[in-house]
């Protein structure tokens, strides 16, 4: 659906976006997560056709964003960060105007606003004005806005941002069920674990440069080869240092007076080994844990946080 | 061409205008205005005692009045419905959705000055049943009427053509309102001081007409070439109408057009320049500036776009 190679975008000398290069299957959920000021709008800016690459190629079902935009608007659902409402327009008006923008004629009109403001849960706020809707009701009916062309590929920005932890699950759940119709969504957020459930693939992008990027089993997977065990002890530190480095040939160190960390990329039986080994030695053992490998922890470990 | 300019940006518009309040309070004040300045007029010659019943000049320079404020009043409504309308769209975080769309800047562009235009028109056909007063009096021709209001629409249009450029020039809506209001200004005021400026250094008859040509570009020497010749008042404007008029010199003979005219060829470029210009500034990866940078693409774009449809 997408392929991306190489694009860069600057603003004098500021570097937005850096050689990015990747591409989103058909049907997926692709995560967009970086720091602010990575370069993710810019980049989700340039796919919607709003900005002019400085080099580089984007591809959306084969059709070039730079130079066929209007085919591009016809094939591509944008949704910024932030709402963009007329806020003197009733709801229906609101779905009307931008289905006419997208030249769909009047008789069709009336049947894709019903169908939208059902998905959307809006039906019974049809005559109301935008103006009087709450934060979570003005996304959604952003996100219905998107949808009036029937777009194949959604773009959504931070569409979860400022919401309240109802509306974001009430977002999170349209949004799958636009999966299920077999839309192929952009989302970027910075609510990383609502990505983890939601996505099938992420790219983590930093300084305007994609540091890693693949499905998100891979990415986990990648990001557990550089896992560790947390050990904490009340005493005899050295006596459990020389046990791991020596007896076991490992390499622990030592992060605090009760806290030592050891690289590990074994399975289960390997840790019991190194419990036992630690138990059977009189080691005085708090706590003996594998690292968890959520979205963050990938996000920390892959990121530096550099901020252009 | 008809999707450029029977578009849902121009209903939007209609819809949102007349459903807001300040809409019918503009329209009621603009025609109150006009009212009370036809009444004041009236009362004042009537007080003078110049008259004992209808003069001769009454209908006429009723006319002139009216006419000359009506311009004005647009000259002063036009900026404040058209400068607002891009950075409008900025600032309320609409403007990306839009280009989003199927609508082409064009259409974006020409469906807002239309929108403007069209109010500007209401408030000049609802000033007419004003105008009919001066029938009571006659001395005016139906057709000086009409060129009047041709006068005055190009006046609008002008204006409405400058209030968008600097609309989508500026990011703020206070900016492109102060910077349209000072070139208005420039155009009823400057244009006079800059014509009366060049013909104090230049000598004889041939280059005080090239400078009388520099004023045809102010609306209200144009506004008042078209005013009934014997109308007092008119001898006002003499010195800016280059001898059009029986007053001053008479280089008449040599200009093959009057200055409404030439006032009206000079806002056709104007407004088809300044509407390239804005349309060139809004796009954001639009034909002009992939023409640019790629003329080949462009061209095999237009070739793929019947197919298209």
């Amino acid at each position: 659906m997408l392929q991306v190679e190489e694009l860069s975008k600057s603003y004098g000398k500021f570097l937005a976006v850096d050689r990015l290069s990747f591409s989103v299957e058909d049907g997926a959920i692709f995560g967009f997560v970086g720091p602010n000021g990575a370069g993710k709008t810019t980049t989700m800016k340039i796919l919607g056709t709003l900005l002019r690459p400085s080099s580089g190629k984007a591809w959306i079902a084969g059709e070039d964003v730079s130079q066929n935009p209007r085919r591009i608007r016809q094939l591509v659902g944008y949704m910024p960060d932030f709402f963009g409402v007329y806020d003197d327009l009733k709801v229906d008006e609101y779905l009307d105007f931008y289905s006419a923008s997208y030249r769909i004629p009047a008789r069709q009109r009336e049947k894709i606003i019903s169908d939208l403001l059902e998905l959307m849960d809006l039906e019974h706020k049809r005559e109301a004005y935008v103006d009087s809707l709450s934060r979570g009701m003005k996304q959604r009916l952003c996100l219905a806005r998107c949808l009036v062309h029937d777009p194949a590929l959604l773009i959504l920005d931070e569409p979860a941002s400022g919401l309240d932890p109802r509306a974001r699950v009430e977002v999170r759940e349209i949004l799958k069920e636009l999966k299920n119709m077999g839309k192929t969504i952009i989302i970027s957020s910075h609510i990383l674990s609502e990505l983890t459930e939601l996505c099938t693939h992420l790219g983590i992008i930093e300084a305007g440069k994609m540091v890693a990027c693949g499905s998100v089993d891979e990415i986990v997977h990648r990001s557990q080869s550089a896992q560790s065990i947390e050990i904490r002890v009340l005493g005899q530190m050295d006596e459990a240092l020389f046990i791991i480095n020596n007896n076991l040939g490992l390499s622990a160190i030592k992060l605090d007076e009760q806290m030592l960390e050891l690289p590990f990329n074994g399975n289960e039986e390997e840790m019991n080994r190194i419990l036992t080994h630690l138990v059977q030695a009189g080691i005085p053992l708090v706590s003996f844990a594998q690292s968890q490998s959520n979205l963050e922890n990938i996000f920390m470990q892959l990121t530096k946080g550099v901020v252009q | 061409m008809k999707s450029l300019v029977l578009n849902p940006i121009l209903a939007k518009e209609f819809r949102s205008r007349m459903r807001n309040w300040k809409s019918p309070l503009m329209i009621s004040l603009y025609l109150g205005l006009l009212g009370l300045i036809t009444l004041a007029y009236y009362w004042m010659q009537q007080k003078r005692g110049f008259y004992s019943g209808f003069g001769p000049d009454v209908g006429p320079q009723i006319f002139i009045i009216l006419s000359v404020f009506q311009l004005l009043l647009l000259s002063f409504v036009t900026p404040a419905l058209t400068a607002g309308v891009i950075n409008g769209e900025r600032e309320r975080q609409t403007f990306d959705l839009l280009l989003c769309t199927r609508l082409s800047s064009a259409s974006i562009v020409l469906n807002k000055l239309l929108a403007s235009i069209s109010y500007i028109l209401l408030l000049v056909i609802a000033s007419l049943p004003v105008f009919a007063i001066v029938y009571f009096f006659g001395g005016v021709l139906l057709s000086d009427m009409g060129r009047v209001i041709l006068v005055s629409m190009a006046t609008a249009i002008t204006f409405g053509v400058i209030g968008i450029f600097c609309s989508t020039l500026f990011k703020r809506t206070q900016v492109s309102m102060v910077v349209s209001y000072v070139v208005v200004l420039l155009f009823l005021v400057g244009t006079m001081a800059v014509t009366v400026f060049l013909q104090g250094i230049q000598t004889g008859p041939y280059p005080r007409v090239t400078a009388m040509y520099f004023s045809y570009a102010n609306p209200l020497v144009a506004l008042f070439s078209i005013f009934p010749n014997q109308a007092a008042g008119v001898g006002i404007m003499s010195s800016f109408l280059g001898g059009y008029r029986t007053y001053g010199y008479n280089a008449a003979v040599s200009q093959a057009l009057s200055p409404w005219q030439y006032n009206f060829i000079f806002d056709g470029v104007l407004i088809i320049v300044l509407l390239l210009l804005t349309v060139f500034l809004l796009d954001p990866v639009g034909r002009f500036k992939r023409l640019r940078k790629n003329p080949a693409v462009v061209e095999t774009e237009a070739e793929s776009a019947p197919a298209e449809g």
